[in-house]
């Protein structure tokens, strides 16, 4: 039997322990080793490698487990309060938001009801259309952002909960 | 949160908890991963005494980047590959560095060996004649082949698993792994010549 041939089985050999072959492959192999003493040699070679791998033990401090736990404690506390200072932050930036916005609103309203009149004359406009222009492209507006702020972050909430939802 | 038997449920159970960084589901992965991730961070650098901190590294990134784990595939080849981007990133001495990045080099390769007057840790640990003949060889052997043995051997990953976590093809893997046998067999059929 050729050199060739043994080096073929041989290789498959490595890679049925690598990640296994074919069917077919490993048939071939197993009539070939029933009859081939090299190459079982080398069969059993590999496999006593692969079992003096198993016979290393490393030593792990037991006091390992314990600082982990603590270090992920602090490392959460630390987490969680840079996330409270975020939310903070946030809901002041909310807050800022909503108070504007409803001011815009209460001046768009104030000018529409009490200095339309006045501005339609100095400018010679017809009062209506500014009355129009006023609720359709300022106070609209405004009032529509000042109900839309509120409702963010609970958007955003249901997003994050639809997420965990799907793992 | 406490965990149950099999894997794909396992593996979600983990991905929400880590999503939650729910504490007693880290404090559990630690007790059930703490040797196995020791034992691979000290084939892959070759030295014991770095080890220790990468470990408490590795499980501080689980907590912070634990949304990106989705519970798909498992958990241990995800936990290996920050382990190893940490241990690469302290071979380099660079502290910080985004496991994001897809950074070729670093993916590629530990070809930084330890350079360590300490006793091989292989040495300190062979319980076993084989072992003990093996040690040597082992602290030589290119940190890649032996990554690829203990991933495969040890951790019974999957050479897909593995490429997962090395970055490195599945072809190069099992070329890895086979000339890693290679050398550690020669090793020990020699031995076993020499002691005869």
């Amino acid at each position: 039997m050729g050199t060739d041939r043994h080096e073929k089985f041989r290789h498959m050999i490595d890679q049925t322990l690598a990640g296994g072959i074919p069917v077919p492959q490993q048939q071939a192999l197993r009539e070939h080793l029933q009859s081939c003493v090299p190459c079982q040699q080398y069969r059993a070679a590999n496999h006593r490698v692969v079992a003096a791998l198993g016979g290393f033990s490393f030593e792990v401090d037991p006091s390992l487990n314990a600082k982990v736990s603590a270090k992920l404690q602090l490392q959460e506390r630390q987490i969680k309060e840079r996330g409270d200072q975020a939310t903070r932050a946030g809901r002041r930036r909310w807050v800022v938001s909503c108070v504007l916005a409803l001011m815009l609103t209460t001046a768009g309203a104030f000018l529409d009801l009490r200095l339309s009149g006045l501005i339609a004359s100095v400018f010679d406009l017809e009062r209506m259309h500014l009355r129009q222009e006023v609720v359709a492209f300022w106070i609209m507006p405004s009032l529509c952002l000042f109900l839309l702020f509120p409702l963010l972050p609970l958007l955003s909430a249901g997003g994050t909960n639809r997420k965990e939802r799907n793992l | 949160m406490t965990l149950t038997a099999g894997v794909d449920s396992d593996a979600r159970q983990i991905a929400l908890g880590l999503r939650q960084r729910d504490l007693s589901l880290l404090d559990a992965l630690v007790e059930r991963y703490q040797y196995r991730l020791v034992r691979y961070l000290i084939y892959v650098l070759g030295r014991r005494d770095l080890v220790d901190d990468l470990v408490q590294e590795t499980w501080l990134r689980v907590l912070e980047r634990g949304s990106s784990y989705d519970g798909r595939s498992r958990f241990e080849p995800w936990l290996f590959a920050i382990a190893r981007n940490l241990a690469i990133d302290h071979l380099r001495g660079r502290r910080v560095v985004s496991l994001d990045t897809n950074d070729d080099e670093k993916r590629e390769g530990l070809r930084e060996g330890p350079a360590s007057d300490a006793p091989s840790p292989f040495a300190l640990a062979a319980r076993t004649e084989d072992a003990q003949a093996l040690a040597h060889s082992l602290q030589t052997l290119e940190p890649n082949y032996r990554e690829a043995l203990v991933l495969r051997f040890q951790e019974e990953l999957s050479l897909q698993e593995i490429s997962v976590v090395t970055g490195a093809p599945v072809s190069t893997i099992s070329s890895r792994i086979h000339r890693g046998l290679d050398m550690l067999r020669s090793q020990l059929e020699g031995g076993s010549h020499g002691n005869r």
